[in-house]
Protein backbone atom coordinates (compact mmCIF):
# COMPACT_ATOMS: atom_id res chain seq x y z
CA UNK A 1 0.00 0.00 0.00
CA UNK A 2 2.90 2.62 1.24
CA UNK A 3 4.45 1.23 -2.76
CA UNK A 4 1.80 2.23 -4.45
CA UNK A 5 0.69 5.50 -2.50
CA UNK A 6 4.59 6.75 -3.09
CA UNK A 7 3.96 6.28 -6.59
CA UNK A 8 1.32 8.16 -6.56
CA UNK A 9 2.94 11.15 -4.75
CA UNK A 10 5.63 10.73 -7.50
CA UNK A 11 3.63 10.88 -10.57
CA UNK A 12 2.09 14.47 -8.60
CA UNK A 13 5.18 15.15 -9.20
CA UNK A 14 6.33 14.71 -12.43
CA UNK A 15 2.37 15.89 -13.70
CA UNK A 16 2.93 19.25 -11.52
CA UNK A 17 6.38 19.81 -12.99
CA UNK A 18 5.51 19.10 -16.62
CA UNK A 19 2.86 21.55 -16.07
CA UNK A 20 5.15 24.33 -14.37
CA UNK A 21 7.33 24.30 -17.56
CA UNK A 22 4.97 23.64 -20.23
CA UNK A 23 1.98 26.23 -18.95
CA UNK A 24 1.25 29.66 -21.00
CA UNK A 25 -0.12 31.67 -18.30
CA UNK A 26 2.85 32.79 -15.83
CA UNK A 27 0.26 32.41 -12.37
CA UNK A 28 -0.55 28.86 -13.05
CA UNK A 29 3.30 27.83 -13.83
CA UNK A 30 3.64 29.26 -10.17
CA UNK A 31 0.98 27.84 -8.81
CA UNK A 32 2.22 24.22 -10.24
CA UNK A 33 5.62 24.73 -8.75
CA UNK A 34 4.12 25.21 -5.51
CA UNK A 35 2.39 22.33 -5.91
CA UNK A 36 5.87 20.26 -6.79
CA UNK A 37 7.06 21.42 -3.23
CA UNK A 38 3.67 19.70 -1.57
CA UNK A 39 3.96 16.58 -3.50
CA UNK A 40 7.63 16.55 -2.36
CA UNK A 41 7.13 17.38 1.11
CA UNK A 42 5.06 14.53 1.82
CA UNK A 43 7.10 11.97 -0.20
CA UNK A 44 10.11 13.05 2.72
CA UNK A 45 7.59 12.33 5.58
CA UNK A 46 6.91 8.84 3.90
CA UNK A 47 11.10 8.55 3.74
CA UNK A 48 10.64 9.21 7.73
CA UNK A 49 12.56 12.84 7.14
CA UNK A 50 9.80 15.12 9.10
CA UNK A 51 12.19 18.47 9.62
CA UNK A 52 13.02 18.43 5.83
CA UNK A 53 9.45 18.14 5.21
CA UNK A 54 8.61 20.87 7.75
CA UNK A 55 11.37 22.72 6.08
CA UNK A 56 9.97 22.01 2.29
CA UNK A 57 6.52 22.92 3.37
CA UNK A 58 7.28 26.01 5.00
CA UNK A 59 9.86 27.66 2.14
CA UNK A 60 9.24 25.03 -0.27
CA UNK A 61 5.84 25.47 -0.98
CA UNK A 62 5.05 28.80 1.24
CA UNK A 63 7.14 31.20 0.78
CA UNK A 64 8.26 30.68 -2.42
CA UNK A 65 4.89 30.82 -4.00
CA UNK A 66 5.07 34.44 -2.31
CA UNK A 67 7.95 35.70 -3.59
CA UNK A 68 7.00 34.39 -7.06
CA UNK A 69 4.08 36.46 -7.26
CA UNK A 70 5.64 39.13 -5.48
CA UNK A 71 8.31 39.43 -8.19
CA UNK A 72 5.58 38.61 -11.01
CA UNK A 73 3.94 42.04 -9.95
CA UNK A 74 7.01 44.30 -9.75
CA UNK A 75 7.44 43.56 -13.18
CA UNK A 76 6.58 45.14 -15.98
CA UNK A 77 4.85 43.14 -19.21
CA UNK A 78 6.42 42.83 -22.82
CA UNK A 79 4.84 45.77 -25.16
CA UNK A 80 3.43 42.97 -27.64
CA UNK A 81 1.92 40.45 -25.20
CA UNK A 82 -1.35 40.56 -23.52
CA UNK A 83 -1.93 41.13 -20.18
CA UNK A 84 -1.96 38.54 -17.64
CA UNK A 85 -4.30 38.83 -15.26
CA UNK B 1 -10.40 -4.24 11.29
CA UNK B 2 -8.32 -0.77 11.53
CA UNK B 3 -6.18 -2.19 9.46
CA UNK B 4 -8.67 -2.29 6.71
CA UNK B 5 -10.41 0.61 7.63
CA UNK B 6 -7.32 2.51 7.23
CA UNK B 7 -6.00 0.53 3.72
CA UNK B 8 -9.97 2.63 3.02
CA UNK B 9 -8.74 5.74 3.96
CA UNK B 10 -5.29 5.64 1.95
CA UNK B 11 -7.95 4.80 -1.03
CA UNK B 12 -9.72 7.38 -0.77
CA UNK B 13 -6.79 9.95 -0.26
CA UNK B 14 -5.46 8.22 -3.28
CA UNK B 15 -8.25 9.09 -5.13
CA UNK B 16 -8.58 12.08 -4.53
CA UNK B 17 -5.47 12.84 -5.14
CA UNK B 18 -5.98 11.56 -8.78
CA UNK B 19 -9.49 13.68 -9.19
CA UNK B 20 -6.82 16.99 -7.24
CA UNK B 21 -4.30 16.46 -10.52
CA UNK B 22 -7.11 15.82 -13.06
CA UNK B 23 -8.88 19.30 -12.31
CA UNK B 24 -4.84 20.86 -12.19
CA UNK B 25 -4.09 19.45 -15.88
CA UNK B 26 -7.55 19.96 -17.42
CA UNK B 27 -9.32 23.39 -15.78
CA UNK B 28 -9.62 26.02 -18.11
CA UNK B 29 -8.61 29.19 -16.28
CA UNK B 30 -6.17 29.58 -13.21
CA UNK B 31 -8.92 30.27 -10.34
CA UNK B 32 -9.80 26.08 -11.24
CA UNK B 33 -5.81 25.29 -10.71
CA UNK B 34 -5.90 27.43 -7.68
CA UNK B 35 -8.65 25.89 -6.39
CA UNK B 36 -7.17 22.62 -7.28
CA UNK B 37 -3.65 23.62 -5.11
CA UNK B 38 -6.18 24.34 -1.85
CA UNK B 39 -7.84 20.61 -2.49
CA UNK B 40 -4.48 18.97 -2.62
CA UNK B 41 -2.89 20.91 0.47
CA UNK B 42 -5.89 19.78 2.53
CA UNK B 43 -5.42 16.23 0.91
CA UNK B 44 -1.92 15.89 1.95
CA UNK B 45 -2.32 17.41 5.75
CA UNK B 46 -5.07 14.56 6.02
CA UNK B 47 -2.82 11.93 4.14
CA UNK B 48 0.50 13.35 6.34
CA UNK B 49 -2.02 12.69 9.74
CA UNK B 50 -2.73 9.56 8.39
CA UNK B 51 0.74 8.27 7.92
CA UNK B 52 1.65 9.57 11.61
CA UNK B 53 -1.03 7.11 13.04
CA UNK B 54 0.08 4.51 10.93
CA UNK B 55 3.69 4.61 12.15
CA UNK B 56 2.58 5.30 15.50
CA UNK B 57 5.30 8.32 15.10
CA UNK B 58 3.56 11.59 16.39
CA UNK B 59 6.03 13.81 15.19
CA UNK B 60 4.79 13.47 11.94
CA UNK B 61 1.65 15.43 12.97
CA UNK B 62 4.58 18.98 13.65
CA UNK B 63 4.43 18.33 9.64
CA UNK B 64 0.62 18.80 9.54
CA UNK B 65 0.60 21.65 12.16
CA UNK B 66 2.94 23.65 10.05
CA UNK B 67 1.10 22.42 6.90
CA UNK B 68 -2.10 23.67 8.40
CA UNK B 69 -0.60 27.47 9.29
CA UNK B 70 0.86 28.28 5.92
CA UNK B 71 -1.29 26.53 3.63
CA UNK B 72 -3.31 29.80 2.83
CA UNK B 73 -0.63 31.96 2.65
CA UNK B 74 0.13 30.79 -0.98
CA UNK B 75 -4.12 30.71 -2.07
CA UNK B 76 -4.32 34.42 -0.35
CA UNK B 77 -1.09 35.43 -2.47
CA UNK B 78 -2.71 34.40 -5.61
CA UNK B 79 -6.14 35.65 -5.07
CA UNK B 80 -4.59 39.06 -4.01
CA UNK B 81 -2.27 38.78 -7.19
CA UNK B 82 -5.43 38.10 -9.33
CA UNK B 83 -6.86 41.62 -8.09
CA UNK B 84 -4.07 43.35 -8.71
CA UNK B 85 -3.42 43.87 -5.13
CA UNK B 86 0.22 42.24 -4.41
Amino acid sequence: MMTLLTLVLCIGILISALLAAYLERRVAAVVSAGLVGLFASVTYVILSAPDVAMTEAAIGSGITTVIFLFALSKTKQQPGKKADE
Amino acid sequence: MAESILGLAVIIIMLAIALGIYRLVKGPTVVDRVIALDLLTLVSIALIALIAHATSRFIYIDVALVYGLLSFLSVLAVARYLEKGL
